[in-house]
């Protein structure tokens, strides 16, 4: 008997709380699945309550006070309230969190001094202008194969445009690693520092496309630095 | 000369930048502190002069203390399940390699319910290719430069989504979707620009999980056996998944 009271006892201290949420709409609907097409197969009405399970994209998984579980769309649960009235926590991305967010990550296919280059970025911001950004990459040529990693600041001047530009500013790293048919080659790493800029697109939600130039200045310890030019175009989503 | 050049360009890059309004608000928030540090300073001197008793044994004025202490209802944070983290393992067809048995993890970051970002790296081993089997102890490759390794970053896309009915009581979501992104293959000593597309079936028995049965190309150009060639190495197989 003692262990059932005790995992019961357990059980309530660790279960979640979930948001309780108040139909005021004439109706909401249930749908079975957490898509636009799956049928509605019950409805909540008026007055009466769901408990919110969780999220998925832009649907929510919600349980009747009768114990029915189904999806409600979000644009239908942005109607529904919580027990003081106020609106539902609701975090979705709009053209305002394009405008002004923390958090930015995304991926990229392109040109980088010639050869084949694929990246990966992430941002912190510090404002609605200033951010933050750390990036790597890796290059794929006929001559040489290499890693790219940096760091930098991002100013974007015009944020609440649809599509906006921005300057980016940075130093790193670059991995060099000569293919075998060439003269003695030797896998050597190097300083950079970069000088670029580019457009943000905003195309719906937390979802944006971004075209990006770099030039990097490559600190050789040869007589001449070396520069190489990096063109890139991917996709990011902000939280 | 050209170096020089951006050498200076970036130097007045640099020196311009804290001028730009953003940087502007970044090198406000001291100042912004030290206002608000002063503002509450104020607040406390004046609450000092206005209510000089404590400690002191004059009444307090008497105004009615309220007794009911305000609830601060805290909402619960509601739980987004937009990861998705899987495994898969079947069969790859290296070109002039044969087929092998491969593996690999995928993750992705659900971002509608039809649009999401993905990355993948997986694992396959080589064989002998033709050559190799009939010639005896010619071996163009070691065992190392056999293994065939491969990540890539890209997009995919669900449609047709419907569901799938398990005996009378029981009904599944389940998808098609296909996907395509770039990456990189380290295969026969070389690093390989690769592009992958790909497509499958999904069912999700439970909210968080996933099973998966789907194929994939990884292609990349290879001029190992000669000739420069678009090789299309083929992979199919099952996964699962979990939701998170």
């Amino acid at each position: 008997m003692a262990p059932a009271v005790c995992s019961a006892h357990l059980f309530t201290r660790h279960a979640r709380k979930y948001v309780q949420a108040f139909v005021k709409t004439p109706y909401l609907e249930l749908h079975t699945g957490p898509g636009r097409g799956y049928p509605v197969f019950d409805v909540v009405k008026q007055g009466e309550s769901v408990t919110v399970l969780f999220r998925r994209t832009q649907w929510l998984k919600v349980r009747t006070p009768r114990g029915v579980e189904g999806w409600a769309s979000e644009d239908d649960m942005l109607q529904t309230v919580l027990a003081d009235g106020e609106p539902l926590p609701l975090r979705i991305g709009t053209r305002a969190g394009f405008t002004s967010h923390r958090f930015e990550m995304g991926a990229f296919a392109g040109v980088f001094g010639g050869a084949n280059f694929i990246s990966a970025y992430s941002s912190l911001a510090f404002n609605s202008q200033m951010a933050v950004e750390a990036t790597v990459g890796q290059f794929l040529g006929r001559y040489s194969n290499g890693i790219t990693a940096d760091i930098g600041l991002t100013h974007v001047p015009m944020p609440q445009w649809r599509l906006s530009p921005f300057l980016s500013l940075g130093i790193g790293l670059l991995h060099v690693e000569p293919k075998a048919t060439l003269v003695q080659p030797s896998n050597r790493t190097e300083q950079t520092a970069y000088v670029g800029g580019g457009f943000k697109y905003y195309v719906g939600r937390n979802f944006f496309l971004r075209a990006e130039y770099k030039t990097h200045v490559v600190i050789t310890t040869q007589n001449r630095n070396q520069v190489e030019d990096e063109w890139k175009l991917g996709f990011a989503v902000f939280f | 000369m050209e170096t020089r050049v951006r050498g200076l360009l970036l130097t007045a890059l640099l020196l311009t930048l804290p001028l730009l309004p953003g940087c502007a608000s970044v090198h406000r928030w001291r100042e912004h502190r030290a206002e608000v540090r002063a503002a509450r300073e104020e607040a406390r001197a004046e609450a000092a002069q206005a209510n000089p008793s404590a400690g002191g044994d004059t009444v307090p004025p008497g105004v009615v203390q309220p007794q009911v202490e305000r609830r601060n209802v805290k909402v619960p944070r509601i739980r987004s399940s937009n990861f998705e983290l899987g495994a898969h393992y079947g069969v790859m067809s290296i070109e002039d390699f044969g087929s092998h048995p491969a593996y690999g993890l995928d993750f992705a970051y659900h971002m509608t319910e039809d649009l999401y970002i993905r990355a993948e790296a997986g694992r396959a081993t080589g064989g002998l290719t033709s050559f190799e089997t009939l010639g005896g102890n010619v071996r163009l490759l070691t065992e190392g430069e056999r293994k065939f390794t491969y990540y890539d970053l890209g997009l995919g896309y669900n449609f047709l989504p419907g569901e799938a009915f398990f005996g009378r009581s029981r009904a599944m979501t389940s998808s098609f979707y296909v996907f395509g992104g770039a990456g990189a293959t380290q295969f026969a000593g070389d690093k390989k620009f690769t592009v992958s597309v790909g497509g499958g079936y999904q069912v999700l028995p439970l909210d968080w999980l996933a099973v998966h049965v789907g194929f994939e190309d990884h292609m990349f150009s290879s001029a190992l056996l000669g000739a420069n060639k678009l090789t299309n190495n083929l992979e199919a197989g099952v996964g699962i998944s979990v939701y998170f």
